[in-house]
């Protein structure tokens, strides 16, 4: 834990800045790619930073940053989710299929965050005390989500849902409900993290299980309670994905877990686990969706979206490998 | 770090630089046949008939028989819609035994077993649409050897697999009714832009094409702003239509969607931003998805076909086709209330203009 980034609580001396850069530095890299970005397009066309157009893009991937905290807490502890994107979709028709049935939002809202904790606290005992590596269970849990989904809807759209249920778009001061729980629901669990016990407890196991166990913690235990974690943050998500427009589809976007964990990686989280913060994550969300804004902006196809996001993950990666080396 | 943040400076720049040229409209570049700006039906070239030849076929000139219908999958109002097409087709016939049978999920092995169960059980005949042009070849191949009538819709095998294939729309069709529509809402001079599912898509690339077409010949005016993709997904899609009007401000008029998922997308994005009645969207999509919209009086019209018309059609054809009064070499068949339709290259069949959904019709449709 040589980088905790209580370092940079300390007072900014130049060395100070250094250890801040070495505690946050992946987080400060995609805040400066995303501030480059934000200059350059603008610079080209000023209407990239029009109101109207800032709200798209810090709200457009709200629900991808909300769910990449929960991804970034699995990734912590050296686990993987691939089922998440099949997940959100199952949730999201959970909560429309509620709601055109005449159930109080609240109900529509509260249930699909339920089912999550449920389904991904099941598929951490598995990960847990079944000792099967987090990458098959979710493979598997996968197939389930995305035929029942299928043979449950019959591939029809929801639509007609209540104006009422469409928390996603409800708007305070002009800004969009997705950006409030997107950001207070990441400084929570950055706050979370870094200070609560239980939430320590997830570096020190992503770091070193086995010291983790000599001082106390069960690494099994806070196994599953961040998987049933992981869950409520993409039920939530998945309640913001689907109040986004006014029908819900029975098909996720593709590749929509390989969305969320490239923003948690490439916000800086360690694939082999132990370090990163979810701050990292939630920029990096917003950073795809100014990219996307700015492929627009420049009259660019949306394939070169992926092939950035690609080249950001290899450097990403070697970064975290070089860090790595560094210290041992 | 320092790396990252340079190759992303990098790639911006050299894509504000090496990519600000020409509008590029997602067009395929193949040649393209815009229709008349009047509305005047196309010449249509004969070419001849491509179809396959059914074996030892009995004569059932009048008689009663029994045929079934298998969608790509059942339990979707679309293929709900084209079933009773063929239920209604086959009353109207009156000597006609017709049932829609079909896999759950739109999957080609399933398709195939289940026609092989028909062909054994013995049918008449086949109505069809396919989940894989090639993959259902053999199977439907194997029902013509056993003097079993093939007739597709929607979805179309390869052509030496069927007799005839019933075409929901020419690509210059939906192009036609799509650019006169969306020119009627802003004007000869408006500017727009559309939302694409990719541009390597083959029909959207198809579409795009004959629209960009139809544009330069009947509404030369009119600025095609540029195309963006969304994949078949719906957040990007309202993403992408936001940044539009964002990009072009009140430059932008009109929004074309060529997918049924990128349609209702950008009709939400233009309610949120409170732009109803300022820009105008249509596009092809399915009327339940735009009901809240157009009844909302947001949006006035969005384009496709009638799949129960075309269900109708099909059962139809199939009758004709084993009555023998629909032989290779014709160039229109009798389709009942549908009127009499055109046969266009070779062996394909064409439903006719499609049809506009709006305010007044739109409530008449269920899928």
């Amino acid at each position: 834990m040589s980088h905790s980034p209580s370092q940079a609580l300390r007072p900014m001396s130049s060395s100070a800045l250094l250890k801040f850069i070495r505690a946050y530095g992946q987080e400060t890299a995609v805040l400066l790619s995303l501030l480059v970005i934000v200059v350059v397009v603008s610079l080209i066309n000023p209407n990239y930073l029009g109101p109207a157009n800032i709200n798209n893009m810090v709200a457009g991937n709200a629900y991808i940053a909300v769910a990449a905290i929960g991804m970034t807490m699995i990734i912590l502890l050296g686990h993987i989710d691939v089922a998440i994107g099949a997940l959100i979709g199952v949730l999201a028709s959970i909560a429309g299929t509620l709601a055109v049935s005449g159930y109080p939002v609240w109900v529509c809202w509260l249930v699909p965050v339920l089912v999550g904790v449920f389904i991904e606290a099941v598929v951490g005992v598995l990960v847990a005390y079944a000792r099967i590596p987090a990458i098959v269970v979710t493979l598997g849990v996968v197939s389930i989500l995305k035929g029942g989904l299928i043979t449950v809807t019959q591939g029809v759209w929801i639509s007609n849902l209540p104006p009422e249920f469409l928390i996603a778009q409800f708007r305070l001061f002009g800004i969009p409900s997705p950006v409030y729980f997107m950001i207070l629901l990441t400084i929570a669990a950055g706050v979370w993290m870094r200070y609560a016990p239980f939430g320590r407890a997830i570096y020190a196991v992503g770091g070193n299980v086995e010291a983790a166990r000599t001082v106390g913690i069960r690494p099994e235990r806070l196994t599953v309670g961040v998987f049933a974690l992981h869950g409520m943050f993409a039920g939530i998500a998945a309640v913001l994905f689907g109040t986004q427009l006014q029908v819900i589809q029975s098909t996720v976007p593709n590749n929509l877990e390989l969305t969320i964990i490239t923003a948690s990686v490439i916000g800086g989280v360690s694939i082999i686990g132990g370090r990163g913060t979810v701050y990292g994550s939630t920029l990096a969300a917003i950073f795809f969706s100014a990219v996307s804004s700015a492929l627009v902006f420049l009259n660019i196809s949306a394939y070169w979206l992926r092939a950035v996001l690609g080249v950001l993950i290899l450097a990403t990666v070697l970064a975290d490998a070089m860090r790595r080396r560094q210290i041992h | 770090m320092k790396k990252l943040l340079c190759l992303t400076t990098g790639l911006v720049l050299m894509a504000g630089t090496a990519y600000a040229e020409d509008v590029w409209t997602g067009g395929d570049g193949l040649p393209t046949s815009p229709l008349a700006c009047d509305g005047s039906p196309a010449t249509l070239t004969a070419s001849p008939y491509n179809g396959a030849t059914v074996q030892n076929a009995p004569d059932l000139k009048g008689k009663q028989i029994s045929i079934v219908d298998v969608p790509k999958l059942i339990g979707i109002g679309y293929f709900t819609a084209t079933a009773k097409g063929v239920a209604d087709a086959a009353k109207d016939l009156g000597n006609v035994d017709a049932k829609t049978d079909g896999p759950t999920k739109a999957n080609i092995d399933d398709q195939i077993t289940l026609i092989d169960n028909y062909v054994t059980s013995g049918v008449n005949g086949i109505v069809f649409a396919a989940n894989d042009p090639e993959a259902i070849a053999p199977v439907l191949k194997k029902a013509l050897s056993k003097g079993i009538h093939v007739v597709g819709y929607d979805s179309d095998s390869t052509p030496d697999a069927r007799e005839w294939f019933v075409n929901q729309a020419s690509f210059n069709g939906v192009a036609k009714a799509l650019i006169d529509n969306i020119a009627s809402q802003i004007g000869e001079d408006g500017a727009f832009a559309i939302v694409t599912s990719t541009f390597t898509t083959p029909v959207q690339a198809r579409w795009i094409s004959e629209m960009s077409a139809y544009t330069a010949k009947c509404h030369p005016k009119m600025k095609w702003l540029e195309t963006v993709e969304a994949q078949e997904d719906n957040i990007l899609s309202f993403n992408q239509a936001n940044t539009l009007m964002n990009k072009y401000g009140d430059e932008l008029k009109g929004i074309i969607g060529m997918t049924t998922v990128a349609t209702p997308a950008a009709s939400e994005a233009v309610k949120q931003a409170n732009m109803c009645g300022k820009i105008a969207v249509t596009g092809l999509a399915l009327p339940n998805a735009m009901k809240p919209y157009i009844n909302g009086g947001c949006i006035n019209g969005v384009v496709l076909w009638n799949p129960s018309d075309l269900g109708y059609a099909a059962t139809e054809v199939l009758r004709a086709a084993v009555d023998g009064t629909l032989k290779p070499g014709d160039t229109s068949v009798k389709a009942g209330k549908l009127g009499d339709l055109k046969i266009v290259d070779g062996s394909v069949v064409l439903l006719g203009d499609p049809v506009t959904f709006t305010k007044e019709n739109i409530n008449n449709f269920d899928f």
